[in-house]
């Protein structure tokens, strides 16, 4: 039996998941397994799949019929066999000593249910941004996972498997496997079930340090779910408020505002300063928190979102490519 | 005459509760009395505790930091004697809510239980728990499951028909979980349906506040004695956000009640098989739950055993013994 589990989720991935299957057979720890979950894709990603299956008999192959990232994610758990879960979206990467990293850190840590670690983002063509996920790594509370989600995205953590199984639970409508993430949400899936962790375990979330995954940021499209993804993020704080109303009480502003502000980020990315605008007004109105606590960050994307509404995407272009150009000097 | 071992008990925390009933029970159970003479002596809490006769002393205090100190020198003081800990606040659950510095917490925690020949846990979730975050070691962790005299619980009689009338017995506190309830309830069809909440508690204001535009909930205050707000109620809800053991599960299982309760801590094991339990807290959750509940009469009539009340009384002299015949294991044989 392995000793962890990478579970792949995989939708219409055919262009980008040859890279990640090839990044995950790489790892230096070899005492692993890895499940693609094709969730019903109409393109040839089940095929890559079993090619690469034919050179790494780590690699199995479940199929489904479309269940969402959530619901392929579920699939995977049910499917591994390893003592702790890592995750890797399709057109993710992950670098050759992320698994070490991870398995080290959970065995010295035994009260620490997820390891993560920060991230690089890369483009579609794989190239990077210039951006990182450098997220808080030790002494992370509840109130930080609520706002600021320091896990980052769903190729970032690895998990251990009895907090998995705390989280597991069988609705009444399943008739096949548990769920571990809650597949009545096509967005907010992640911070979930981080936050159902946290107000629902005593598992410790913790992080190592490096940028150990290498996520991909795809331009298009940005900015045209973010309303509906506002909309998720509002559900999730009314399934889990319940658990422990005083602490959404106290924290949902703040954590509402950098919703808000990251939300506002995404559309500024796409190129949209109205909405930007729009989303930037109702994070200071729900909480001055992010101004105080990161002005920095919240100051710069008040401005980019300003010089977006009035000269679209040309100021974000010049600032990137001068990053760029500074980095790789 | 036989010689009987004195065990004394210290609690910090005499208020109506769990805590005390067991306290109670343990200073009354006439099976326990044939083994040993247990005495209930009442300590302030927070501050250092006074030297102490008896053979064994077991302590059902909360540990804190602050008592930390006293703990030790108590142990100094008492460097012979055996001192058991019986766990009866801290589970994963309250860990999850009311913890923000974990590790913190798992520290004091583990150097506390270090003080102790023997950790009780009140239930096997519980116990589980300290296992799996280490907190004690195996030879000194022991799972002993709370009891309370049952027979006047057992002598109640069975509610008929499909259950009408829901019960929520317990400190109106946010650990039970009353607004849970309230909230799912209010959404349940049904104008025969009735909501009965007993107990007193610093969310008193909050969850009338919350069941005030429905007239079917009704707060009945602290019930004189827990067998009559029993007796009133067909069903027990339990929405609990932390439980070490859970009594009132017992109680409800032995009045022939079904129950629905969180899946959380000890109630996994005090709500018995029959129970329902509900993931979360979501409040669709629990309405789905109770309605389904209330739609059918309990398919089972059945009632806790009344061996609880000797199993627990074994398990304890199991561990007296233990104790008091280890260094002579001959004396053991001198009494047979």
């Amino acid at each position: 039996m392995p000793h962890a589990s990478i579970v792949v989720p995989a939708f219409n991935a055919a262009a980008t998941l040859s890279d990640t299957l090839t990044s995950l057979s790489s790892q230096t720890y070899r005492d692993f397994e890895i499940i693609v979950v094709d969730d019903g894709s109409t393109d040839t990603t089940a095929t890559i799949a079993r090619r690469h299956a034919h050179s790494d008999p780590r690699i199995k192959l479940v199929q489904q019929i479309n269940r969402g990232l959530a619901g392929a994610r579920n699939t995977g758990i049910a499917h591994s066999l390893g003592a702790v879960v890592g995750f890797c979206d399709a057109d993710d990467l992950w670098l050759p000593e992320k698994l070490a990293t991870h398995v080290a850190h959970l065995d010295g840590a035994p009260d620490v249910g997820i390891s993560y670690s920060g991230s690089n983002m890369i483009d579609v063509k794989g190239k990077p941004i210039g951006h990182a996920q450098r997220p808080r790594l030790r002494n992370v509370t509840s109130a930080h996972v609520f706002k600021r989600n320091p896990i980052g995205n769903g190729s970032a953590p690895v998990i251990r498997r009895a907090a998995l199984q705390a989280l597991a639970w069988c609705p009444a409508t399943e008739t096949r496997r548990d769920w571990v993430f809650d597949e009545t949400f096509r967005q907010s899936e992640d911070i979930e079930c981080w936050l159902r962790l946290c107000v629902s375990t005593d598992w410790i979330i913790e992080g190592v340090p490096g940028l150990l995954t290498e996520y991909r940021v795809n331009d298009n499209g940005l900015s045209a779910n973010t309303t509906a993804q506002l909309a998720s993020w509002e559900r999730m704080v009314e399934k889990l408020r319940p658990f422990d109303p005083v602490f959404f009480d106290e924290h949902t502003p703040a954590a509402k505002a950098y919703q808000l502000r990251y939300l506002a980020r995404r559309a500024i990315s796409g190129g949209d300063g109205e909405t930007a605008n729009t989303f930037l007004t109702s994070a200071f109105g729900s909480s001055t928190a992010p101004l105080r606590e990161e002005p920095l960050r919240t100051l710069t994307t008040w401005v980019a979102a300003k010089l977006t509404y009035r000269f679209g995407t040309a100021p974000l272009r010049i600032v990137r490519n001068l990053l760029l150009s500074t980095k790789s000097a | 005459m036989t010689y009987l071992p004195t065990i004394t008990h210290l609690i910090d925390d005499t208020t109506p509760g769990g805590v005390t009933r067991v306290l109670e029970h343990i200073r009354t159970c006439k099976i326990m009395a044939k083994t040993a003479i247990h005495n209930v002596v009442a300590v302030p809490k927070n501050s250092a505790l006074p030297a102490v006769q008896g053979d064994i002393i077991v302590s059902h205090r909360t540990i804190n930091w602050r008592i930390l100190p006293g703990l030790i020198a108590f142990r100094a003081r008492h460097s012979i004697t055996p001192l058991i800990h019986v766990e009866h606040s801290y589970t994963a659950g309250f860990t999850s809510l009311n913890v923000e510095n974990k590790p913190r917490f798992f520290t004091l925690l583990r150097t506390a239980y270090a003080l102790f020949d023997n950790v009780i846990a009140v239930s096997t979730a519980q116990g589980r728990w300290m296992e799996q975050r280490n907190l004690v070691s195996k030879e000194t962790l022991a799972i002993i499951p709370s009891v309370v005299d049952l027979t006047s619980f057992e002598h109640l009689p069975a509610p008929t028909g499909t259950p009408r009338v829901i019960g929520a017995i317990g400190r109106l506190h946010a650990q039970k979980g009353f607004d849970v309830l309230i909230a799912a309830f209010k959404e349940m069809r049904g104008s025969d349906l009735r909501l009965k909440v007993f107990g007193t508690g610093p969310e008193e204001d909050a969850l009338k506040a919350a069941a005030k535009n429905d007239s079917r909930i009704q707060f009945c205050g602290h019930a004189e004695t827990p067998e009559l707000a029993m007796s009133q109620v067909d069903l027990v809800a339990m929405p609990s956000r932390w439980e070490a053991f859970g009594l009132v599960a017992l109680e409800a299982n032995a009045a022939g009640r079904p129950l629905v309760c969180a899946d959380r801590d000890g109630l996994r094991d005090s709500a018995g098989s029959s129970a329902t339990f509900v993931a979360g807290h979501a409040t669709a959750a629990w309405r789905d739950a109770l309605t389904a509940a209330v739609s059918h009469e309990p398919v089972f009539a059945h009632r806790h055993p009344i061996a609880a009340v000797e199993t627990f009384a074994q398990s304890w002299e199991n561990l007296i013994s233990g104790h008091l015949f280890k260094s002579a294991p001959s004396a053991l044989t001198l009494q047979n």
